[in-house]
């Protein structure tokens, strides 16, 4: 780094971004482990080693990485092969189909179960990882179109003169593994992090569980007398996994870092699919049917009154399911949609500093607002409410807690690192140049950071914005844990359908996957930009 | 106002790579070029009078001001410099207008507008750099620069993106504008048509060190090291050895070690300074295989690869490529040292 973008660096943003990700991330991580030994009935060698010998700890360990595993493959085969077959190839509709890429990514995972649960008996292995691979495959669809739409086609093309088709294939493919790899390893995060399906699939009739169903449910009985011990042991367990996912994610952002820089001098030529052109149609319509098509046209069935057994299904239904929507979420939605926005927004403000740094001068900052990813939602959740609960913060008379706030904090620790990597990887395709360029007018720190450094980072912001918004709206994890979140439309709807209320929650749903849908659809609608864009 | 710059034992640490200590000056208004290979130093260097590198020792002024020293390191704003980067390093999201605009705030709108015409760029006013050719972002580039009126104007290999068509245009532009105005010009550039276009005065720069400097006129005529003739001429240099008697021993013969000379020495033959001609069958003395004949106003200009060099000669008759050629002196031969002592 020149001294010049040192003396531009706005210090104090970043500061705040780092206390931030400390108070909000590290502390309440920190927090666990350190009640793991030094509670009441703290960690000791035995208690260790009655944990490796404790059965039913191994076999939730077990089944949760045969669960990562078997669902990642899936999103590498949908989400991957989606990309693959999308970007760069003459497969008919395919600059359509391109951006569908990430649609499964605003549905919820548990409305995907649902959809299917409707459709098929989903207590199984397979199906569950099915499930969770569909939702989770827009992670390896989007970094995959990246990696393409990234490569430089005179490069491919010098593979084809040289090596022949399959070989310049197989050397794209090889290209892009650092994107490939990177995505598999998000959707296999989000994967063994979930709860949310693997308990729904439980009501289902499903009678193994995961790692994070059994971290949940000590959680949940820890009202009714459940021993410290034995709340501690599903989280002193998963210590060493989340340090082992640390590692994994360290290592992916890594080999990205190590990957050149490809240049985009030429985009990659047309790759002919021959006679699979019309049959290769098959996979993104699987794909986007099973992400999207299905769960919506339940949801949509629900709110007729399928599930009241409604026959015929009826539009007058369909009004009173939306009236007894808003009576009994309306309020829920309006949480839901002020927390995701919030959230979005104030993850862009914590991000743009963290990616400014990391991307110029600090390329380790990188990893370390990156590994809030890697802890699951539930640890982090329930992190957060040691460290906070009955804290200094309600010594001083406050309520945050208990506050949106709070929530809101908890949401941007768990989504940070989305919007920070987005923004480092553009600020790392503006050149230096540039702003050296800038350094040279005689305008104020603040008139030059916000003209030269930030201007130039407001696509790739919008982008981020809509992605946490996303995800933020569709969180259920944190939503079950932390006070306030449980007031939020998707908290509501995994309730509601336990009681047979499909017809609102399928209004609801339908909802919030329209805001979903239509926010980052604004500015295309307004300015005519590129829904790939996006994607 | 142009100002003369002073650079005085400058050095400046980057990695494993060091340069310096360098020293030059340019009067006001004068026009000096930085020439060398890649990874001269030569970036850095401009760099460091730019205030974008804080130099490790040495002191830099500008007119009367120390701008960088041991304890003084003026921020690059407050130089009072322009700096024309090698791509134009312009700033995607703004116009070209606002370009001018936020360079220079108290420029009026007209003015600007009146600029962008000098440099053919008034229907782009509005316009972004994405759809300008390398040419006009160049000639962008160096209106930003030149439109807060700055003393000194610092230019990093400014044709160096641009294609050969344009280049005549934008050296004009840069001659036309920097003179109007009087400005101080440093160039940076490895191109010696680029350095002689817009200079009069060259540093040669190799490995962090200042080879020779003086008028461009005199470094080409009698260049002082082997170097600075193989760089600015194309010069091919043949090393030698010295024989018993102390004579000078090269592939054209024997010659008396130039007086003051301790230094090895190479034999320096610039484009012209030798005869080619049809080798005969026997021919034992210097000679090569022809790679190209052009040619050139009465005679001929032959391209001969002798040794590991390349040889620009003179041949009156048209030789045939792929034939043997002998070689002979058409001069008196230079013989220099590769680098100073």
């Amino acid at each position: 780094m020149t001294s010049t973008s040192r003396a531009l660096t706005v210090r104090w943003p970043l500061w705040l971004a780092l206390a931030f990700l400390a108070t909000f991330a590290a502390l309440p991580l920190a927090v666990l482990a350190a009640q793991t030994v030094l509670g009441p009935d703290g960690f000791t060698f035995e208690a260790w080693r009655a944990l490796l010998h404790d059965e039913n700890l191994g076999r939730q360990a077990g089944a949760t990485l045969q669960l990562g595993v078997a669902a990642t493959a899936i999103s590498l085969l949908l989400g991957g092969g989606h990309a693959w077959l999308t970007v760069g190839r003459d497969l008919p509709g395919a600059s359509l189909l391109a951006p569908l890429g990430i649609a499964p990514l605003v549905l919820p995972p548990i409305f995907v179960a649902m959809g299917f649960s409707e459709l098929m008996p989903a207590s199984g292995f397979w199906p569950c990882a099915f499930l969770l691979g569909v939702a989770h495959a827009p992670f390896v669809a989007v970094l995959a179109a990246r990696g393409l739409r990234a490569t430089d086609g005179r490069a491919y093309e010098s593979a084809l003169l040289l090596r022949g088709r399959g070989r310049a294939e197989t050397w794209l493919l090889r290209t892009i593994a650092p994107e490939l790899l990177a995505g598999c390893l998000l959707a296999f995060l989000f994967t063994v992090a979930d709860h949310g399906v693997p308990e729904f699939l439980t009501v289902k009739g499903k009678a193994w569980h995961t790692y994070a169903e059994g971290i949940m449910s000590r959680w949940a009985r820890r009202a009714v007398g459940t021993t410290f011990a034995e709340l501690q042991s599903p989280i002193v367990a998963a210590l060493p996994f989340l340090a082992a996912l640390g590692c994994l994610l360290w290592a992916a952002l890594k080999l990205r870092a190590d990957a050149p820089d490809r240049g985009v001098a030429r985009p990659l030529p047309l790759r002919p699919l021959g006679g699979w052109r019309w049959p290769a149609l098959l996979l993104p319509f699987a794909y986007l049917t099973a992400g999207v098509g299905v769960p919506v046209v339940v949801l949509a069935r629900w709110a007729l009154g399928s599930a009241q057994k409604r026959e015929p299904m009826s539009l007058q239904y369909l009004q009173q399911s939306f009236a007894k929507a808003m009576d009994q979420c309306a309020v829920h939605l309006g949480n839901s949609v002020a927390l995701a926005a919030g959230t979005a927004l104030l993850v862009l403000l914590l991000a743009v500093p963290l990616a400014r740094r990391s991307g110029r001068s600090s390329p380790r900052l990188e990893l370390a607002s990156a590994l809030p990813i890697a802890a699951p939602a539930i640890l982090l959740g329930i992190g957060l409410v040691r460290a906070f609960h009955d804290s200094w913060l309600r010594a001083l008379g406050n309520d945050f807690y208990s506050g949106f706030g709070f929530a809101a904090c908890g949401y941007v620790a768990r989504f940070l690192p989305f919007a920070a990597l987005t923004l480092t990887g553009q600020v790392r395709r503006l050149p230096v140049a540039a702003e050296e360029a800038g350094a040279l007018v005689a305008r104020s720190p603040v008139v030059r950071a916000f003209r030269l450094h930030l201007q130039p980072l407001a696509p790739a912001a919008w982008t981020a914005w809509v992605m946490v918004f996303v995800l933020a709206l569709r969180e259920l994890d944190l939503a079950v844990i932390l006070p306030a979140a449980n007031a939020t439309a998707v908290r509501r709807l995994a309730n509601a359908v336990h009681y047979q209320h499909e017809d609102w929650s399928g209004v609801i749903a339908l909802m919030l996957l329209s805001i979903a849908i239509v926010v980052p659809m604004l500015p295309s609608l307004i300015a005519g930009r590129r829904l790939a864009s996006l994607s | 106002m142009s100002q003369p710059v002073t650079v005085t034992d400058l050095a400046c640490q980057r990695g494993a790579f060091r340069l310096g200590p360098v020293a030059f000056d340019v009067a006001a208004g004068g026009r000096l070029a930085i020439v060398g290979p890649s990874g001269s130093g030569k970036t850095t260097l401009l760099r460091c009078i730019a205030g974008l590198e804080r130099a490790t020792s040495g002191t830099i002024r500008i007119g009367a001001n120390v701008v960088a020293d041991a304890r003084t390191h003026v921020a690059p704003d407050r130089r009072g410099l322009g700096l024309v980067f090698q791509d134009g390093a312009l700033w995607s999201h703004m116009t070209a207008l606002q370009h001018l605009r936020f360079a220079a705030p108290k420029l009026a709108e007209a003015d600007a507008l009146a600029l962008l015409a000098r440099a053919g760029l008034e229907s782009h006013a509005r316009r972004k750099p994405a759809t300008f050719s390398g040419g006009e972002a160049q000639r962008l580039g160096l209106l930003r620069a030149l439109a807060p009126d700055p003393a000194v104007l610092l230019l990093d290999e400014p044709l160096r993106s641009v294609d050969v068509h344009q280049r005549a245009t934008l050296v004009l532009l840069l001659r036309t504008l920097g003179d109007e105005r009087g400005l101080t010009t440093i160039l940076v550039t490895h191109d010696r048509d680029e350095a002689l276009a817009l200079a009069t005065d060259l540093v040669v720069l190799d490995g962090g060190r200042v080879m020779e400097r003086g008028p461009a006129v005199e470094l080409l005529q009698r260049p002082a090291t082997a170097f600075t003739a193989a760089f600015l001429l194309g010069a091919a240099c043949l090393p030698t050895t010295v024989g018993p008697t102390g004579r000078i021993v090269t592939p054209f013969g024997e010659f008396d070690r130039p007086g003051g000379s301790a230094a090895a020495l190479r034999l320096v033959l610039p484009p012209g300074s030798t005869i080619a001609a049809a080798a005969p069958a026997a021919h034992a003395g210097p000679g090569g295989r022809v790679l190209g004949c052009v040619p050139d106003a009465g005679s001929f200009r032959v391209q001969v690869a002798f040794e590991d060099q390349l040889l620009h000669s003179t041949a009156a008759a048209p030789l045939v490529v792929g034939s043997r050629a002998s070689l002979s002196l058409r001069q008196a031969p230079w013989l220099l040292p590769w680098q100073p002592s």
